[in-house]
Formats: structure tokens, C-alpha cells, sequence
């Protein structure tokens, strides 16, 4: 049992970037129904962001100096690929996001070259020891930004004035639009928030691993998470960021040794069946029909 | 106040569903916009709110001016500022939110403390709504769904209010009593006020003139009264029962020269 806490701790710590990216990602997707195939795109430039700001500044200022950039880039995607083809049937949207993906692969790559690069600097080392179980400072920093960061934003979307008028434009853009809601200035504030949440995550991450084209997989992880969570649930994502990172980690310790390279598919495979029994996810809402 | 002038408004480009409206709603003045279904009534209303460009509309020709602005071409934000305020048909309010939600999204310019007392003053209105104001409001009946949206525009503070087809899907008694609730707001917030109407004998009683839309155009404009009077419009709308087979034609033949 001992030797299972180490790697429930990693679970939680992965599953806590996890949930911030899927927050982001299933924030954007209520608000706008777009499914952003850009999102892994996201957590990479935000990750190379973090990393060039790092090479001026301390990486704990570097973090922060690359959010309110972050932020720009989601709202200048907002206005660049999403709002020129509102109106239009949704896939246009989608399939403009899969051509920004490709793109901002490629973009990346061409700024910043192709080989891993390492942050300079880190975070100051908040692990410790408890009860003969080591914590990492990784999991620690995971879990403390992670976590309030995204119940505030749970408790954002559900109490603030604001967080009621993404509700409100999500559910029907055209009633908002009467009342006199600023609709498209609200929507580019949603995305920029989903960039700034891929980029926290993204910046977690290359603390512990380093900044390369590989983190672009990582992203792709967003999609099991959200859907388990429910596609339209925010807390959903939340929690089911903890649940995939966790599950990951078991399969890691019990499954791996029999099934190598099962946890790799083990997420799809848990949506898979988790979807049989609850086809809007674990969270997702039910439809008011009038009959 | 409002002043449409010869509109022309098409859809997709090919379907022509205004075709040379001009209507005007004076200072206090409440008017009803009448008109069997496909007249062009809530095309009227999607255009004069700005949100034609969401229902892949654009208005081809002619001009709206509000409260003395050019407001043709503006979009639904800069017309709600002006002081106009749509409710659209089919009971547009934010089901999975509840009704205190709903008119929170709508008081969304108030500052928290005028947002708080507009509040008040709609749950003193509508008590039913008071009951259930942590309920969602898709839970609501279609009367108490009504009198939210009528709170919402409030809250909105318009100075011009177009409600389109507030009696739809209600009883008779609920529809007496929407009817009634605009009256007392016109009377009381000093509003105008544009209904847009399929149940003439409802909107009739609360209007001081009346347009009858028909295939896009204006084809009756005149006083309450005078459309009470006018036997095309009574038999048409009011289901006079005299006519007989006259029921089956337009109630206006134009004059023809071919």
C-alpha cells in the first residue's frame, strides 16, 4: 500500500494540469460550442512563452509575465479564426481550429527550433516529507495552483455577474444579443481564459519536463478529460482531470507490468465505457425538451 | 421615436420578406403591428433590433431611425444603449438559468445597487415569480415565463419596448393579463410600446394605432378604432361571422391594371 501513494500523489499532480487544460477547453466549447483541436496548440506556445520570458526574468515572474500574453493570444484567435466565421455552420469553426493547430505547430517550431529546451531557473522546492511518503515540489505547485484557481473559476462562472453571462450567451447567443450583452466581447474574454489556462498548465509542465514539440501530446489528453467530464460541465473537467490522472497512475504501477504501454490508451478506454452507461459524461447536463 | 422608412429586408439574399415597410411609434405611444403568419411581422422586429445578420438577413433598402438616430445598420448593443428594447418570439429567456440568473444577464448595465432594487420591484410585480426564483426558469410555466421576460426588459430600461407575439401558446385569461401587465408598464415607466401581434382582439385593446402586415408590406394603417371599424380588418382578424365566403379571399383586393 506504501508504495502506492507515490504514485497516486504523481496521479493527482498530472491530473491536476489535466483539469486546468480541460477547464479552459470546456469553457470555451459551452460558451461557443467551437471544439478547440487547438488546445494542445495552446498549452505549446504558452509553454515556449513561459520559457523565452524565462530566459529574462525569474521563472516565478516569467509564469506570470506570460499569462496577460497568454490571454492576448486566446482573444486575438477569438478574432482572427473564430468570430470572421460566426454565423456559419460550427464545423467551419472547428475545421479553422485544426488548421490553426497545424499551423501553430509548424509556427512554433520555426521560432524556437525543434530540439527540447530546459527552463532556467525553477520553482522554489515546496516538497516535503510526510509519514515516510515523499511529496514532490512538482505535485505541490500543481495542486496549489491548480486546484483554487479552478473552483474559483467554478465559482466565477456560477455566482459572478460575468460568470452569468457566459451562462446566458452559452445557452442563447441571439436572446443575449436583444438584451443588449455585449456577446463578442464576453466570447473573446472566454477564450482568452482558456488560452491563459493552457498556459498555466503548459508552464507546470515544462517546469517538470522541459519545453518541446512532445508537450503538443500531452494536450491531446484534454479531449478523454472533457468528454468523460461531460462536454459541457466546467466542474466536470475538473474532476475528471483528477480521476484520468489518477486512473493513469494506477495502470502505471498495476497494468503496466502485464499490458505495456496500455496506459497510454487507458483514458480513451475509460470514456469509452463511462460514455455506455452516461452518454453526456459523468457531469454533463440533461436537456430541458418542453413536450 | 421609431421611424422606419420603406424597408426592404431579404434573407440568404432571395427571399424578400419586407418589402417597403414604413412605420412610425410616437413618443408614449403604443402601437400594434398585426398580421397573419409569413406577413414579415418578426422580420420587422429582427431588423429594427439589429439582429438580422443572425438569421442570415440584411436589410437591402430603406432606413430606421431611432430617437433620432440613424440606427440602420447598427448592431443589437448600440441599439439596446438607444434605449430599444426586443422581445423576441418564442419566449427567449436562459432556461438552465434561474429566474433571478435570467434578470441578472438582463440588468447586466445596472450598477449592482439599481440592479438589486429593478430586482425588487419585478418580484413585487410578478410574486408567482418570486416563489420560484431559484428554480430554473425552463421549469416555468408559459405565463410565469412570460412575466420574466417582461421583468427582463425592464431591467434593460428601455425607453421603446417591441414585444413580439407575447400571446402565444398562453390561455386566454394569461393573455388578458400580459396584455394588461403592458398596459400598466406603458402607463406607469411612461414606454412605448410596438406590439407585434397574431390575436388582433388581445392587441387591440391596449394600442392607440394599429399596421396590418401582410406578404411584407403595409396594407391597413389607422387608429385602434378605426381598425375595429374597418370591415376587412374586423372580418379577417376578429372572425366577423357574416361574410361568409368573403372569409376565403385577402381582406384587401388591390386595385389591378392587368
Amino acid at each position: 500500500m506504501a508504495d502506492l501513494l507515490p504514485y497516486l500523489i504523481g496521479g493527482l499532480a498530472n491530473g491536476a494540469l489535466y483539469g486546468l487544460l480541460a477547464l479552459g477547453f470546456v469553457l470555451v466549447f459551452r460558451a461557443t460550442s467551437v471544439v478547440n483541436f487547438a488546445i494542445g496548440e495552446f498549452l505549446l506556445v504558452g509553454a515556449y512563452l513561459t520559457y523565452t520570458f524565462a530566459l529574462l526574468l525569474p521563472l516565478p515572474l516569467a509564469i506570470l509575465a506570460a499569462l496577460p500574453l497568454a490571454f492576448l493570444f486566446g482573444v486575438l484567435v477569438e478574432r482572427g479564426f473564430v468570430r470572421p466565421l460566426l454565423g456559419r455552420n460550427v464545423v467551419a469553426v472547428i475545421m479553422a481550429t485544426v488548421g490553426l493547430a497545424a499551423a501553430l505547430d509548424g509556427g512554433v517550431q520555426l521560432l524556437w527550433g525543434p530540439d527540447l529546451k530546459y527552463l532556467p531557473g525553477s520553482l522554489p522546492d515546496l516538497g516535503f516529507e510526510a509519514g515516510g511518503v515523499y511529496v514532490s515540489s512538482r505535485a505541490v505547485w500543481n495542486l496549489l495552483l491548480a486546484l483554487p484557481l479552478g473552483l474559483g473559476l467554478l465559482w466565477l462562472l456560477r455566482k459572478s455577474r460575468y460568470g452569468i453571462l457566459v451562462r446566458a450567451i452559452s445557452e442563447r447567443e441571439v436572446a443575449a444579443l436583444a438584451l443588449g450583452i455585449p456577446t463578442a466581447r464576453i466570447l473573446a474574454g472566454v477564450w482568452g481564459l482558456s488560452a491563459l489556462l493552457a498556459t498555466l498548465a503548459g508552464a507546470l509542465l515544462a517546469v517538470a519536463s522541459g519545453v518541446g514539440y512532445n508537450l503538443v501530446f500531452f494536450g491531446l489528453k484534454v479531449f478523454p478529460v472533457a468528454i468523460l467530464g461531460g462536454l459541457d460541465a466546467v466542474g466536470g473537467a475538473l474532476v475528471a482531470g483528477f480521476l484520468l490522472g489518477v486512473l493513469e497512475a494506477l495502470s502505471q504501477r498495476y497494468l503496466e507490468a502485464y499490458l505495456p504501454g496500455f496506459t497510454e490508451a487507458l483514458p480513451f478506454v475509460v470514456v469509452l465505457l463511462v460514455l455506455l452507461v452516461r452518454p453526456y459524461g459523468l457531469f454533463g447536463e440533461r436537456q430541458i425538451e418542453r413536450v | 421615436m421609431l421611424s422606419v422608412e420603406n424597408l426592404k429586408v431579404v434573407y440568404r439574399g432571395v427571399i424578400l420578406a419586407l418589402d417597403g415597410v414604413s412605420l412610425e411609434v410616437g413618443e408614449g405611444e403604443a402601437v400594434a403591428l398585426l398580421g397573419p403568419n409569413g406577413a414579415g411581422k418578426s422580420s420587422l422586429v429582427r431588423a429594427i433590433a439589429g439582429l438580422l445578420p443572425k438569421f442570415e438577413g440584411r436589410v437591402l433598402d430603406g432606413r430606421v431611425r431611432l430617437f433620432g438616430q440613424e440606427a440602420t445598420h447598427l448592431d443589437p448593443v448600440g441599439i439596446s444603449r438607444l434605449g430599444l428594447t426586443a422581445i423576441l418570439e418564442g419566449r427567449p429567456l436562459f432556461r438552465y438559468l434561474t429566474p433571478v440568473e435570467n434578470l441578472m444577464a438582463a440588468g447586466h448595465r445596472l450598477p449592482p445597487k439599481a440592479l438589486k432594487e429593478g430586482m425588487e420591484e419585478v418580484f413585487a410585480r410578478f410574486p408567482r415569480l418570486y416563489e420560484r426564483r431559484h428554480e430554473q426558469a425552463g421549469y416555468l410555466s408559459g405565463g410565469e415565463q412570460q412575466m420574466l421576460l417582461l421583468g427582463m426588459a425592464l431591467l434593460t430600461r428601455p425607453r421603446l419596448l417591441v414585444v413580439d407575439e407575447p400571446s402565444l401558446g398562453l390561455a386566454p385569461k394569461l393573455v388578458e393579463e400580459v396584455m394588461q401587465t403592458l398596459a400598466a408598464l406603458r402607463r406607469e415607466k411612461g414606454l412605448s410600446l410596438l406590439l407585434v401581434e397574431q390575436n388582433a382582439r388581445a392587441a387591440l385593446g391596449v394600442v392607440d394605432r394599429v399596421y396590418v402586415l401582410e406578404r411584407g408590406r403595409v396594407v391597413f394603417e389607422g387608429s385602434a378604432k378605426e381598425a375595429t371599424e374597418d370591415q376587412d380588418v374586423m372580418e379577417f382578424y376578429l372572425g366577423k361571422e357574416e361574410v361568409g365566403f368573403r372569409q376565403a379571399r385577402r381582406y384587401r383586393r388591390r386595385k389591378r391594371w392587368v
